[in-house]
């Protein structure tokens, strides 16, 4: 069969790092074809060369039988490619339909823009998507797993035959995924060619075709999905076999350190009328306890009011250690000893335009400080201990936040964290756009933590890997606290059970 | 090792500090070749007094703009701060002592407490700007755009209670006079004040959070820094630095008008800090990079005062506006502005005959006094104007194919 795409001898160097390195390969028309590797293996610097968002590189790209250089996403849409980016590339100020049609607004007569077109075009490929969101909602209002839904609905009004996914599911519930999958096959009827870049194993085995591992910017292989096993794909990939996780030894019964008593959050202006609703549990020495829930089950909420960042004061207690506690700001949660680390990195943790150093040391400066003055010495040496106790991969302390991984990003804004020798670490889905190899050892790190003393609660979007590092899981569904498990008791079906619980009552 | 230090080296030469330096002794070596007066041989010592008190009375505000710019805001207000600070210390000099200040002969004791009173009111329209922004809720644009407009007017009313009905205060005691605005002691001043600022910046707690609310205020929050506290530091600074400039402009103009004070000069220190580094966009900048964009943005000014001779003060906007053009498209990094097409597009084409023409019309403009001035002159640099931006502008669309 003729390749649709023909990658020859690609390459790209940022300054002094090689991303990519002589990477061939073909895509055939039809077909599902998954890129997997780490992150820094070159997977996001292909795709972006090939969605004409890199135009300077080494090597050749056919499409179709023709050599192509694209100098910008139009050129590469112009022959049929999409890209659905793995950040979200939409003006949240703007509806949802105006993002589908953003640059290609339908006109009317006049030229002026045909509001009724757009609106009716965005409902039309929103129900090809199962989605209920409505064309005029406010981008700025929706949760992260719709706003990628209008993502894909803008690629699919572009008519493309050729769609590259960068981790689409990364933010999506299950609930959403099972609807993700859907969709995908229902383009595959249609022909479409789909890349997909993927770090989950059991999406990859479930969708692909074949699969192209790439590692450290090179080609390593690509395999027919039938005649392969995830062990081999994670071995190709890392180079080496990656260890299970094991079920640690943990004495049952250890202090309570945090207690929430009907914790409640108001919803003001919304049917629902409350975010949280009369949330209660206990947190012990040592434990890693897991929240799960389908997107706005209240699991970033909870663990905001627990950190003092909800915009209202929720009602209810909070214990910490007996004591009661009313944080009206992080400052007051971190000070009691709780530390947190948000869901959206980009956006409300990493400081950009600051050094690896600055960015950790920014929640322990104070103890690094005499008078108000940071000690400068003191505040490296604390940083570089940290970036070894979690080996960060960076090029040392001063190094742009930028140029690491998002993995080690986010063991830098961990490192923030330990800074404050907290007793409490709350996670908000932690591992969200981190690779394989570095969500192993995030893992590795929570369970460390964990039995040095730290009670870690941690949410994920993923439950298999809510399984396998909680040792207690709660499931929150619309607010609501509808399970709770133990490990030994946990399982997928279960948990899926308690977290569509109370929204199936009220629809039926 | 070579390889390490030539890095240093690069990385120094990167800085904006460096390279404001190297524009500055520039601008210095064309004024010395071009100046018809060759007033910077022949009377060195006037002249770098001047310049020396110009950039430090825009230094000041400007550092006070600086802090509010890296802390991630804007500050409209310190034009009319300045005006109203000049307003009430001059006001708390009439109305404390109104019988010394009839006779010219002012106790030290009675300015202090007027001084300590202006600096006073500074910190409160700080905190007025601060409140505005952090409990009100209302962007930085927005709530010092009110500041500016409603202080100035503020002052004029003050002035007019004060005074019975006159729109200004004369300053009434001719040593005090010259000791305010002494270039040596106001010199000394703001080197103190640029030490602290500049210490506060770069070596302490406090610094490092504004340069990273700065940057990411949501952020910030989130990792237990209490941004409105910092927002209301960096307001005060500001204004009460503008409050500075207020007493030792009174005395360097001679009276207190608060209708025309140091009107526009808030988007002078603005101009400074982004000439000096500060993006606007929050989080980056240096207190030494604004420092020597003050002083750069001065010494263009009296550089083309003197080469141009005439109507010193007419075209100081133009050349803050250039400067500021030419300071930030040059300090894009990397290859963004080598690289760039800034006439190879449909807006660059049509930007030629706009610019061909302003530059033939500011020819007539600076030159039509000069003995060898004729019209024809002012045309025919236009058209060269225009010439070479259309070569450039082939060259490029040239690259990109």
């Amino acid at each position: 069969m003729e390749a649709v795409i023909s990658i020859r001898n690609v390459g790209k160097r940022f300054n002094a790092v090689q991303a990519l390195c002589g990477v061939s390969f073909d895509v055939l028309p039809g077909e599902l074809h998954a890129v997997m590797g780490e992150n820094g293996a070159g997977k996001s610097t292909l795709m972006k060369i090939l969605s004409g968002v890199i135009d300077d590189y080494e090597g050749e790209l056919w499409v179709a039988g023709q050599l192509q250089r694209f100098t910008g996403t139009r050129d590469a849409e112009r022959v049929g490619i999409s890209i659905i980016h793995q950040e979200l590339n939409l003006v949240e100020q703007l509806s949802v339909a105006a993002n589908i049609f953003l640059g290609r607004e339908a006109r009317g007569p006049l030229g002026l823009l045909n509001q009724r077109e757009m609106d009716r075009q965005a409902g039309d490929l929103l129900q090809q998507l199962e989605s209920s969101l409505s064309p005029s909602a406010m981008v700025s209002s929706l949760r992260v797993g719709d706003q990628q839904l209008i993502e894909i609905a803008k690629a699919l009004s572009l008519n493309s035959s050729i769609l590259i996914m960068d981790e689409p599911t990364s933010a999506l519930t299950e609930a959403e995924v099972a609807r993700l999958y859907g969709v995908i096959e229902r383009l595959r009827r249609r022909g479409v060619t789909i890349l997909y870049i993927s770090h989950k194993m059991d999406e990859v085995f479930r969708l692909a075709d074949r699969i192209t591992v790439l590692r450290d910017g090179e080609f390593v292989k690509t395999v027919d999905r039938a005649s392969t096993t995830p062990r081999e794909i994670a071995h190709l990939m890392v180079g080496r076999e990656l260890e299970v996780s094991r079920p640690r030894a943990r004495s049952p019964e250890q202090p309570v350190v945090l207690q929430v008593k009907r914790l409640s959050l108001v919803w003001p202006g919304h049917s629902k009328a409350w975010r949280l609703n009369q949330v209660s549990f206990d947190l012990q020495r040592g434990e890693i306890l897991g929240i799960a829930g389908l997107m706005g089950a209240g699991r970033t909420e909870l663990l905001e009011c627990l950190f003092g960042a909800s915009a209202l004061a929720p009602s209810g207690e909070i214990l910490l250690r007996g004591k009661p506690q009313q944080f009206r700001h992080p400052a007051d949660a971190m000070k009691a000893g709780i530390a947190m680390v948000t869901e959206d990195r980009k956006r409300l943790g990493l400081f950009s335009h600051m050094n690896v150093r600055e960015n950790i040391s920014l929640c322990g400066i104070e103890s690094l400080a005499q008078l108000g003055m940071i000690r400068r010495a003191k505040e490296r040496k604390a940083t570089e201990q940290q970036i070894q106790q979690l080996c960060v991969k960076t090029d040392g302390t001063e190094a742009s936040i930028n140029s690491l991984s998002g993995g080690n990003q986010q063991k830098c804004i961990l490192a923030r964290c330990m800074l404050i020798e907290p007793q409490v670490l709350l996670l908000d889905d932690p591992t969200r756009g981190v690779d394989v190899g570095a969500k192993a050892e995030l893992y590795r790190l929570m369970e460390q933590l964990a039995a040095s003393g730290m009670s870690i609660i941690v949410t994920s979007s993923e439950l298999p890997e809510l399984l396998t590092v909680s040792d207690r899981i709660l499931v929150l569904s619309e607010g609501v606290l509808t399970g709770e498990f133990s490990r030994a008791e946990a399982t997928e079906q279960k948990i899926m059970e308690a977290a569509t619980q109370q929204a199936t009552r009220q629809t039926g | 090792m070579s390889a390490n230090e030539s890095g240093i080296v690069n990385r120094l030469l990167a800085t904006v500090e460096i390279k404001l330096i190297l524009a500055w002794l520039i601008v210095v070596a064309a004024t010395i070749l071009l100046d018809p007066g060759r007033t910077y041989l022949n009377n060195p010592g006037s002249t770098a007094e001047l310049i020396v008190r110009n950039t430090v009375f825009l230094g000041f505000f400007a550092l006070g703009s600086a802090v509010i710019i890296i802390s991630g805001g804007i500050d409209l207000s310190s034009g009319s701060v300045i005006a109203l600070s000049a307003t009430v210390f001059s006001s708390l000099l009439l109305l404390i002592d109104p019988e010394g200040f009839r006779a010219g002969e002012i106790q030290t004791g009675v300015v202090c407490i007027a001084a300590a009173g202006t600096l006073l009111v500074g910190a409160m329209v700080g905190t007025l700007n601060a409140w505005l922004i952090t409990a009100a809720g209302l962007p930085p644009f927005i709530a010092t755009l009110a500041t500016m407009v409603g202080l100035r007017s503020f002052g004029r009313g003050l002035i007019l209670a004060v005074t019975g009905n006159r729109s200004q205060i004369d300053f009434p005691d001719l040593e005090l006079r010259d000791a305010l605005k002494d270039v040596t002691s106001v010199s000394l001043v703001f080197l103190v004040f640029a030490v602290g600022i500049w210490f506060l910046m770069s070596r302490t707690v406090i610094g490092r959070h504004l340069h990273a609310m700065g940057g990411n205020e949501a952020a910030a929050k989130l990792s237990g820094i209490r941004t409105d506290r910092l927002k209301w530091l960096a307001y005060v600074i500001g204004a009460v630095s503008a409050s500075m400039v207020g007493i030792v402009y009174f005395a360097d103009q001679g009276s207190a008008k608060p209708d025309i004070l140091a009107r526009g000069y808030e988007l002078n220190a603005i101009a400074a800090s982004v000439i000096g580094g500060c993006a606007l966009t929050g989080g980056i900048g240096t207190i030494p990079g604004t420092i020597l964009g003050c002083l750069f943005l001065r010494t263009v000014i009296d550089a083309v005062n003197k080469i141009v001779g005439t109507g010193a003060d007419v075209y100081e906007g133009m050349i803050v506006g250039i400067v500021v053009v030419l300071a930030v498209t040059f300090s894009q990094r990397g290859t963004a502005s080598t690289q760039r097409a800034f006439f190879a597009t449909r807006i660059g084409w049509a930007a030629v005959p706009v610019l061909s023409l302003i530059s033939g019309i500011s020819f007539v403009l600076f030159f039509r006094e000069k003995p060898w001035y004729s019209p024809s002159y002012a045309v025919a640099f236009g058209v060269v104007v225009a010439a070479c931006l259309i070569v450039r502008g082939l060259f490029e669309s040239k690259r990109g194919k």
